[in-house]
């Protein structure tokens, strides 16, 4: 039960990373796709109509964590104290550029809005990617299961870490590099034109650059966890994972070589999907890792809520994910092919 | 104030409290004008009278603003139980999560799904659709505050659980949980509350450009089904869905009627005091006017009821802000009172075809929009300082309910932040808001550049 429950939580989150990722992707490519006023509201009405349902499998997450994993959420959300608000007030940030933005059509005006909206998305990038390198390389938790982290220390990725060192680093690079290449391959699929031409430059030169970022921080990864390769060895999830990235490298690659859009998208969310996905299978059953003691760990069996809170939300969960898919179908159709400028942006001005 | 600046809890009160505050004042509006959305895409199907279609384009844009705020300023919200009430979190978190996720899950994804087909999509999915979507967003709207009501009714009155063998919380009973009676009355006094805003808010408008002369047919729209809905919706704020819930917390919460009325001393003939003014340290209500009799009989149906008095209570159960507790729960009955005597007058010269000929009562209705925001306000502030000292009625102490973790210092930087950024957001909202009402119901959208004339 607690392991369909950690890898439903996970689910949840490789959701919002897909969806929101390529808003985040789009957002810091901004300027660099989009030369124009005309073709930067090309790329926001691209994620416009749809950035608050993105957002909301963040919403979605963080309740499903509170309902089954109370203490893990205690724990992280006090610990992270300073970065989670940083999140959140980059998260209003973007949210409000977007909105606002379309909202005057005055170059000045859409080009500070422009300017929120790059910035946002990039802090948004830097810091997730951070978040999932604390996790991986784990947190001062001490003997109670709490702890409170600077934002940096010295630097090295033991002991009193920081929410900054080497390593996390390294990861937030990498997630920038990762969103930013899924949100070019999202712009490709969804604009025409100079906007698409661009997008689809940018896509390869950063899927290319993703590459070797990976080979880096697997084996960075390997350094700082060194027993982490052979719990994954043994979890026949992370298999499954490493074979989702494999297609996913595949459809990629040929999607990216046959101009074949879609598929080059969705092979970009089965890499994100996958990767996140071996990463959580592996360090399975731990959540939150303890630099300091290996037995101050939180592990899902230690932070879960009890059977019977489980077993109800396991009564309710699937039929909201049911009614959820429904509407993701409703909103895929609806929103299917090359977004258009006059149709997409609420004829706000 | 030297103890409370000191203490840990307090700057995390502070800042749930303002950014909850904030954060509410744009969902009220959005489940109160949700409706009337429905309403109107409703009549523009039945009748294709374009006025309707113009109606629905101009909410539309009005909500989507204060959709956008709500949505942004909402994420804080769930993630400060884990940041700053991680005692809380760790205690109930077994059982307070559940609803919240169902917030998230059922209403949210369902709101949000369809909100951006609301105001972005009626191009791209037809009439037909459109309305429908209108529908789901008001149905999501509405259902997610049930579930944060039912959150919110476990902490005033739990219902459901059982203490597990670790000690926290988990659920007993889901049936008992979500079907809390307290959430029932709490979710029906809580809902005319939003309707009495949005309807407040759509009079205005319409008072507003009756008064300049200018959409004289949107403003005649706007008026009568503004002033209407807030009659009905102001009456049914206080009865029965308010008398409902005074007589729940006099049975359950007996010392915070105590508190809200400053009776110090308990007895029958409990009068309702019309105007006093608390002396927490002398222990009586100074210069009080009392209706005698009228509690006993509102909260517990007789005049000869028991009232309990604050002094057959051991002091640290006490709310611990008995004046303001006071003070909120009065003056949002004065303007309850206010509401239903204003909306009554209006609909009656509505009736005898008068209210747009009646300038003063334009005015009262233009700028009368603030006060139900207000009144809700001081409806939370009532419900939430008046479950003090408890974070869960009896169970669990506010004082308890804090993240350790976390220093003073680090919540008033956030505390801060939120107040700067809260501002910003504020103004924006006022002068997007603003211009879309000065542009006006009526103007001829003109796609950019030219390109594209949609009328």
């Amino acid at each position: 039960m607690i392991a369909l429950w950690y890898s439903i939580v996970s689910f949840m989150l490789i959701a919002y990373v897909m969806l929101d990722g390529r808003n985040f992707g789009a957002g810091m490519l901004h300027w660099l796709v989009a030369r124009t006023p005309a073709e930067r509201r090309q790329v926001v009405a691209a994620i416009g109509p749809l950035w608050s349902w993105h957002e909301v499998w963040l919403v979605g997450f963080g309740g499903t964590l509170v309902a089954v994993f109370p203490r893990l959420m205690a724990s992280a959300f006090a610990g992270y104290y300073l970065a989670l608000f940083l999140i959140l007030w980059c998260l209003i940030l973007r949210g409000v550029s977007l909105e606002v933005g379309g909202h005057i059509d005055d170059r000045l005006w859409q080009g500070f809005w422009d300017f929120v909206f790059v910035l946002a998305n990039f802090l948004l990038a830097i810091l997730f990617g951070a978040a999932a390198g604390n996790v991986a390389r784990g947190v001062p938790l001490d003997a109670d299961g709490r702890f409170s982290m600077a934002f940096f220390t010295d630097f090295r990725a033991t002991g009193h870490v920081g929410l900054l060192d080497w390593y996390t680093v390294s990861i937030a690079t990498f997630a920038v590099v990762l969103l930013a290449a899924h949100g070019a391959t999202y712009l490709t699929l969804k604009t025409e034109g100079p906007v698409h031409d661009r997008s689809d430059a940018c896509a390869r030169i950063l899927w290319a650059v993703a590459g070797p970022l990976f080979l880096a921080i697997s084996i960075e990864s390997w350094v700082v966890r060194p027993e982490l390769p052979g719990q994954a060895i043994g979890n026949p999830l992370c298999w499954l994972g490493l074979l989702g990235v494999a297609v996913s490298i595949y459809l990629l690659i040929s999607g990216l070589a046959a101009r074949r859009e879609a598929r080059a998208f969705a092979g970009s969310n089965l890499l994100l999907g996958g990767l996140l996905a071996t990463g959580g299978a592996a360090i399975f059953p731990v959540m939150l890792h303890s630099t300091l003691a290996a037995d101050h760990s939180l592990t899902a069996y230690a932070v879960a809520a009890s059977p019977s809170a489980l077993l109800l939300a396991a009564i309710w969960w699937p039929v909201a994910l049911a009614l959820a898919v429904a509407y993701f179908v409703f909103i895929s159709r609806r929103y299917a092919g090359k977004v258009s400028v006059a149709r997409d942006t609420q004829g706000l001005y | 104030m030297d103890s409370q600046v000191s203490n840990p809890a307090f700057w995390s009160r502070m800042q749930f409290g303002f950014t909850i505050t904030y954060h509410y004042l744009f969902p009220q509006l959005t489940m109160g004008l949700a409706w009337f959305l429905v309403y109107w895409k409703w009549l523009a199907l039945r009748t294709g009278d374009e006025e309707y279609h113009r109606a629905v384009r101009f909410w539309a844009k009005v909500f989507g603003l204060n959709f956008a705020v709500g949505v942004v300023t909402g994420i804080p919200m769930e993630f400060q139980f884990g940041t700053n009430w991680a005692g809380f979190s760790r205690y109930a978190g077994g059982v307070i999560g559940q609803t919240l996720a169902m917030e998230g899950m059922f209403a949210f994804f369902l709101e949000s799904a369809f909100v951006g087909a609301l105001i972005w999509g009626e191009k791209r999915l037809g009439p037909r659709v459109h309305f429908l979507a209108a529908v789901a967003v008001a149905l999501g709207s509405w259902l997610s505050g049930y579930f944060i009501l039912v959150t919110n009714a476990f902490m005033q009155h739990p219902a459901g659980y059982r203490v597990e063998a670790d000690g926290s919380l988990g659920i007993a009973s889901v049936g008992s949980y979500l079907l809390n009676p307290w959430a029932w009355v709490q979710f029906a006094h809580n809902q005319m509350g939003a309707l009495v805003t949005g309807s407040f808010v759509v009079a205005a408008l319409g008072a507003f450009y009756a008064l300049r002369g200018i959409h004289p047919v949107q403003a005649r729209l706007y008026l009568r089904a503004g002033t209407f809905t807030a009659l009905i919706a102001s009456v049914l704020v206080a009865f029965p869905t308010g008398d409902q819930q005074a007589k729940m917390i006099g049975r359950h919460q007996p010392v915070t009627l105590a508190a809200m009325e400053g009776r110090f001393t308990g007895g029958p003939m409990a009068g309702v005091a019309m105007i006093g003014q608390p002396n927490v340290a002398a222990r009586r209500l100074d210069n009080p006017i009392e209706i005698p009799g009228a509690l006993s009989f509102l909260a517990y149906g007789t005049f000869q009821s028991y009232v309990h008095g604050l002094e057959e209570y051991s002091e640290d159960v006490w709310p611990d802000n008995i004046e303001l507790l006071y003070y909120a729960f009065h003056l949002m009955i004065t303007l309850g009172t206010a509401f239903i005597v204003l909306m009554a007058f209006a609909t009656v010269q509505n009736w005898r075809g008068r209210l747009e000929s009646t300038p003063w009562l334009l005015w009262l209705l233009m700028l009368a929009f603030p006060f139900p925001y207000i009144a809700n306000t001081l409806g939370w502030m009532t419900a939430e300082l008046g479950r003090q000292p408890w974070l869960i009625y009896g169970l669990f102490r506010t004082r308890d309910g804090y993240s350790e973790v976390v220093s003073n210092g680090d919540v008033v930087f956030t505390l801060i932040g939120f107040t700067g950024l809260y501002f910003v957001l504020g103004l924006l909202f006022l002068f997007l808001v603003g211009r879309e009402i000065g542009r006006g119901p009526d103007v001829e959208v003109i796609a950019r550049r030219g390109e594209e004339r949609v009328p």
